[in-house]
């Protein structure tokens, strides 16, 4: 097995810190990902995807005038978003529970704390490679499923399809 | 449990949306992101970096430094350090810097004032750990942990 299995990505970097953009280009350089886009803010961000495919989506949260927030919302729900399934990482410092919680709502495929580590960035990107998430698309929701886990001792409500064939099975 | 009509749930497996990487490149790419050759040269991508990430956060805490009473600047600034200083082997600026940031984020969130003395002692904190020659002598990392106690001090009253 020989790598690098990138060549051919096209990737986006949203992040209106030059320096974090810089690293983060170099980072992807190393695996391999040569074909990578720029926008420092979610508003750009949007006008580049729509320009140009992007495989996989590395943004920062807060950014302005548009954060990573509403540019995930629109990547994922818009009816000109280019497209819905992309991969999207979110890369912040900000790490306030109620935040990463928003992050997940707005539908971010992953979520990376800073300060970042090159080991870290890998383990999110190898997450999306090895084990793809389903999505969900339900009232007021689309984007990545966001349980990841059946957790036997689950207690919350039961509410999609699949779920009355596993608790029926039990 | 639902008699009719369609699923308010709808759930796209993987193999029925597109996926970023094709099966067998997919087994490349994970051979790759773990490979020890990939490791080194992600280290030494983040090595060439260090040196302009230093100098940018020594600019952030000019700025900081700067801001005097704009907490809007202010915390801008500090949002920045508590970003990439650890990544840039900065880590007690890095430490204080997100003390400083939980602390103002929380206290607006609540509602309350900022006490101007404990921004200020971040802010001194924060330039003198970015400007020391080893930031992390023993030293900084105590002034961290006596801030951080005395910032969850002051948030536990604040609920």
């Amino acid at each position: 097995m020989s790598g690098p299995g990138f060549e051919n990505l096209k990737a986006l970097i949203v992040e209106d810190n030059a320096h974090m953009r810089s690293l983060l280009r170099a980072l992807l350089n190393s695996i391999g990902i040569k074909d990578i886009a720029e926008a420092s803010h979610g508003q750009m961000a949007i006008e580049l995807l729509r320009e140009r495919k992007s495989d996989l989506v590395l943004t920062d949260l807060a950014m302005k005038p548009m954060d990573g927030l509403e540019f995930t919302r629109y990547v994922r729900n818009n009816d000109q978003s280019p497209n819905p399934f992309v991969p999207i990482i979110m890369i912040s410092g900000h790490t306030e529970r109620y935040r990463v919680e928003a992050a997940r709502d707005a539908g971010v495929t992953e979520f990376l704390a800073k300060p970042i580590t090159a080991q870290n960035l890998f383990a999110r990107i190898a997450e999306i490679v090895e084990r793809p998430r389903a999505f969900v698309r339900c009232d007021g929701y689309f984007g990545p499923d966001r349980r990841r886990q059946q957790r036997d001792d689950y207690s919350g409500p039961w509410r999609r399809k699949d779920d009355f064939e596993i608790k029926e099975a039990r | 449990m639902r008699k009719s009509g369609k699923p308010k749930v709808q759930l796209i497996a993987p193999d029925s949306y597109p996926q970023m990487l094709s099966k067998p490149r997919a087994a490349r790419a994970l051979h790759t992101l773990r490979a020890p050759e990939t490791a080194a040269k992600a280290q030494m991508a983040m090595e060439e970096a260090m040196p302009a990430m230093r100098a940018a956060i020594l600019q952030y805490v000019e700025e900081m430094e700067r801001a005097a009473g704009d907490m809007t600047r202010l915390f801008d600034a500090a949002h920045e350090i508590r970003g990439f200083a650890e990544t840039a082997g900065m880590v007690t600026t890095g430490r204080i810097a997100e003390v400083l940031c939980r602390y103002m984020d929380d206290m607006t969130r609540f509602g309350r004032p900022l006490d101007a003395t404990i921004v200020a002692l971040h802010v001194a904190a924060i330039a003198r750990a970015a400007r020391a020659e080893d930031d992390n002598v023993r030293t900084g990392q105590a002034v961290a942990a006596e801030l951080a106690a005395l910032v969850a001090k002051r948030l536990s009253e604040a609920e």
